[in-house]
């Protein structure tokens, strides 16, 4: 019986298939799933969600949430996702260059949730140009 | 009769108010786009992210987190989200509604101008009002939430709410009170919502679950996680509320002027005609007379 994967991020649904299995990267190092896998809450880190679905395998970069595995369905849910094909180092570097900028130009008294988002942001970029970078 | 001087100054005004609520109109529209974009993208993620944690709360039987457990309600805590500005049809005023069922005692809080107007004026305890802009980021929202958190955490309040416009679509905003803390009745909350909605309930899978790294570490994280969030979704869909009834009630006065507009036009040239006509008349019995 095939796997539902679905992830989803406050802005999007990224992604939502049937797949064969699933490596998930969680705070306690990377997992697989299979079908008929055990009820399963866990964190999920920043970093890279390998998919196999018929023999292909596809790359997502994913940052930080929660996954549940239930059933046949994985969800997940991320801060932030993003398949391989669409990452545009460009863009990501752009983006880390900013972060990074604003995080030293950033006072000492700096909202916790506004340096939270920054940092993310930072190991998101980080995470998105590895996977470009070992994809091709 | 009104004399065609007057009437040519109603046209005019009703004019310009036609302009102004075209224009109206036109900005709505546009945030409302925007507003309701948000606020639909935003929907798949709440649900899952309230999906989750139904299923996980009937598992956690032993855990005690203040969060989850049902306490006696002494004061209930209410968010108020209303909009700032004004013009946008009934939608506060269907909300003031809902507050003044409210019988209990209770503390509010509120986002937005028109809702902590309201509830000074009708003496209600307001604790903390707070204003976010259109860009509505995450980090606005976020002062008012832990606000009402803490005050939940030290006793102050016993339940967090939260009374809102839900966005159904462009013409139907529905006034809501929508319970966020405590999570005892999450569970059958959803149910109802999932029924309303029409989508199939979750896979039935008995077996226990499994949590990594430990129960308590998800749940700390997922459950704080949950309420700011949740909130937020809140606010995008008042958001997005806020501007579909604005474009609606800027429509229907845009409509109205139009028609209006017409009305005063017919009368007018009216008017003017039975000035050419006596005239006419007139300079007719003048030369009949002379003549």
């Amino acid at each position: 019986m095939p796997l539902t994967l679905e992830i989803v991020t406050p802005e999007a649904r990224v992604y939502s298939d049937t797949i064969d299995t699933v490596v998930i990267p969680t705070t306690e190092g990377e997992i697989g799933i299979l079908p008929g896998h055990i009820p399963l809450l866990t964190r999920v880190a920043d970093g890279e969600l390998r998919v196999t679905k018929g023999g292909v395998e596809s790359h997502l970069a994913i940052g930080g949430g929660f996954a549940q595995i239930e059933g046949d369905t994985v969800s997940v849910l991320a801060e932030q996702a993003i398949t391989a094909e669409k990452i545009d180092e460009g863009v990501v570097e752009a983006a880390l260059k900013r972060a990074e900028e604003q995080l030293k130009a950033a006072p000492l008294n700096i909202d916790t949730s506004e340096l939270e988002r920054l940092q993310g942001a930072i190991r998101f970029a980080g995470v998105q140009l590895a996977l470009k970078r070992r994809v091709r | 009769m009104a004399s065609t001087r007057d009437i040519r100054r109603r046209i005019k005004s009703v004019k310009n108010t036609r302009q102004i609520t075209k224009a109206m109109e036109l900005v709505a529209a546009s945030k409302m786009k925007k507003a309701q974009q948000a606020a639909l993208a935003g929907n798949p993620y709440a649900q899952l992210l309230a999906r989750m944690l139904a299923r996980l709360a009937p598992r956690l039987t032993e855990v005690q987190h203040p969060f989850l457990n049902q306490r006696e309600i002494k004061t209930r805590g209410i968010l108020l989200l209303t909009t700032d500005k004004g013009l946008c049809g009934p939608l506060n005023a269907n909300l003031f509604k809902l507050v003044l069922e409210v019988k209990t005692p209770a503390k509010f809080y509120a986002i937005g101008r028109k809702g902590s107007q309201f509830l000074a004026r009708t003496k209600r305890d307001l604790v903390a009002d707070f204003s976010v802009s259109d860009r509505l980021a995450f980090s606005e929202v976020k002062p008012a939430v832990e606000l009402m958190v803490k005050a939940y955490l030290d006793g102050e309040i016993d339940t967090i709410e939260v009374i809102y416009p839900r966005f159904k679509n462009t013409l139907v905003q529905e006034p809501q009170v929508r319970p966020v803390l405590p999570l005892a009745n999450l569970a059958s909350f959803l149910a109802a919502a999932q029924t309303e909605a029409g989508t199939p309930a979750d896979t039935n899978d008995d077996r226990d679950m499994l949590f990594e790294p430990s129960a308590n570490e998800v749940l700390e994280a997922l459950i704080p996680f949950y309420v700011n969030r949740h909130i937020y979704q809140l606010v995008l869909s008042a958001r997005a509320s806020e501007h579909s009834a604005r474009m609606v009630a800027m429509k229907t006065a845009k409509d109205n002027a139009t028609k209006l507009l017409g009305e005063l036009t017919l009368e007018y040239n009216k008017a003017r005609q039975a000035a050419i006509t006596a005239e006419i008349l007139e300079i007719a019995a003048a030369q009949f007379a002379t003549g």
